[in-house]
């Protein structure tokens, strides 16, 4: 037996230990007592036969009797008890739970309430207008169905007409024809409101100037009728270039409808 | 400021929170700390959401998005409280609701945390229906992370009623679907928060579609499957 300190109640791994050791010290004792089977060297023992016998188990050690094994055993309920697997902590709302230690603060709703006030000013500073336009910095950069102001940008209202945006003016795109002529498509027109095209100052409209190799005359496309331009005065006056004028030939100039000459006080348009 | 306080103790003593609900310690204070800051937050982010279109509709949001949250739980509170109760629940509703504000303020304080970042994609990227997703996946985590607190809160504040403790679990689950579902609708109701581009101010969209195929729609055409008009 080990020894325990008097008067201290010795723990049940000490105890489970004690129990282990007496029965090693019994088991021991036990192999002492039997006669050992195999011969030591040097001894003058009969050879084996050649019939080889079963050799002879060594026999068990006698248990101990029953009040021996009641008194070294340690009472029922403290072996049950030992927490040989530990028990598994209560988990949240289970039986027995408490909450686990306070964490001391940190201050945390200082920080929040000056993260909230930072994003607040942020949200101040990206809506403040920083553009001739009114626009913000936060919608400066714009997304795919947002616009860049830019020249050549093709804006359209609710109304059926188009304008072309250039030099921050805003340019009436005056027929279908003008309109392809330019290269434009559909995909290139932006519907906006018709406030946003208020904020533009209007330009000079965008005609399809037509002329026949034939005819001296030079007329705008306008509305699917043709406009007879006075002289070459007006023609500048009207900001066209002669970039502009477009070569066609002369019966489809002539099939086409005549609308009001430019200036409107220039008599009966000459057909080409 | 000091209502901001509430959440260090959410965050950090989220279990003396919840054991503090369940002893009905200081529930109407407490609502009061969660309902200001919940409100704060959400109408900061709100605010974050409505710049991509224009001031107007960033005050607009400003004011509907802590609407959107407090009337969906008005209308979804007295499920839970009342299907608990019907299973054993020896939770009061003040109780109940305090516990599902701790859920939308613990949503509402990761929206703020997100909103440094939403205003850095509002300022850099292209794309309104990628910023409309990019707001759809925002909300979805902290939602979750929400609903998360709400079943460790219900968790404790109910361990007494140890009757139908599983039943409630589930209802707790089925409750945070709905939740889920009222509160998505209540959003396309009280659209719109972003604001399409080029389109005018307007304090409310008229109703027309639902929230989930406009989501599928922005998908499809961030994938390039088709346009959004």
């Amino acid at each position: 037996m080990t020894e325990q300190t008097p008067g201290k109640k010795p723990s049940t791994t000490d105890q489970i230990l004690d129990l282990l050791l007496d029965a090693l010290a019994e088991r021991e004792r036990a192999r002492q007592s039997t006669p050992s089977s195999v011969a030591a060297p040097g001894d003058q023992a009969p050879r084996p036969s050649p019939v080889e016998e079963k050799p002879v188990p060594p026999p068990r050690p006698e248990p101990p009797p029953a009040e021996q094994r009641r008194a070294a055993a340690p009472p029922v309920g403290m072996l049950r008890s030992a927490p040989l697997v530990p028990k598994p902590e209560p988990r949240p709302g289970e039986e027995g739970w408490q909450p686990p230690d306070k964490l001391p603060s940190i201050n945390m709703g200082k920080l929040l309430g000056r993260l909230a006030i930072l994003v607040a000013v942020l949200v101040v500073a990206i809506n403040i207008p920083v553009k001739s336009h009114g626009v913000s910095l936060a919608r400066i950069l714009p997304d795919a169905a947002s616009l860049i102001i830019r020249d050549g940008l093709v804006l359209k209202g609710s109304g059926p007409e188009f304008y072309m945006l250039q030099d921050n003016k805003l340019r009436w795109i005056s027929s279908l024809d003008a309109f392809e002529h330019l290269g434009l498509t559909w995909k290139d027109v932006h519907v906006v409101d018709d406030e946003f095209l208020t904020q533009f100052e209007k330009g000079h409209a965008i005609h399809l100037i037509l002329k026949c190799q034939s005819s001296p005359h030079i007329y705008a496309l306008e509305n699917g009728k043709k406009r007879w331009i006075k002289d070459i005065e007006r023609f500048t006056a009207e900001g066209y270039v002669w970039d502009d004028v477009q070569f066609v030939n002369c019966g489809y100039l002539r099939g086409l409808p005549d609308g009001l000459p430019i200036p409107e006080d220039a008599g009966p348009p000459p057909q080409p | 400021m000091k209502d901001l306080a509430v959440i260090e103790t959410i965050l950090r003593n989220r279990y003396h929170f919840f054991a503090e609900i369940r002893d009905g310690i200081g529930l109407k204070e407490k609502m009061r700390a969660l309902l200001v800051s919940s409100l704060i937050f959400f109408a900061i982010y709100g605010a974050v959401m409505g710049s991509t279109a224009s001031a107007w509709q960033a005050i607009s949001s400003a004011v509907k998005l802590p609407l959107l949250f407090l009337a969906t739980l008005i209308i979804c509170s007295p499920t839970l409280y009342f299907f608990n109760v019907l299973f054993g629940s020896n939770q009061s509703l003040t109780q109940n609701v305090t516990l599902m504000l701790t859920a939308i303020t613990v949503t509402a304080v990761l929206l703020l945390s997100f909103a440094p970042i939403v205003v850095f994609f509002l300022l850099t990227t292209a794309g309104y229906q990628f910023f409309k997703l990019l707001n759809v996946v925002i909300f979805a985590v902290c939602g979750i992370i929400g609903v998360i607190f709400l079943s460790q809160g219900m968790k404790i504040v109910s361990a007494g009623g140890k009757e139908g403790a599983g039943a409630r679990r589930w209802v707790m689950w089925l409750w945070v679907f709905v939740y889920a579902f009222v509160g998505s609708q209540m959003a396309w109701t009280l659209r719109p928060f972003i604001g399409a581009p080029s389109m005018k101010f307007e304090l409310f969209r008229q109703l027309g579609g639902n929230f989930y195929t406009n989501i599928v729609a922005s998908i499809g055409e961030i994938l390039g499957f088709f346009v959004v008009r």
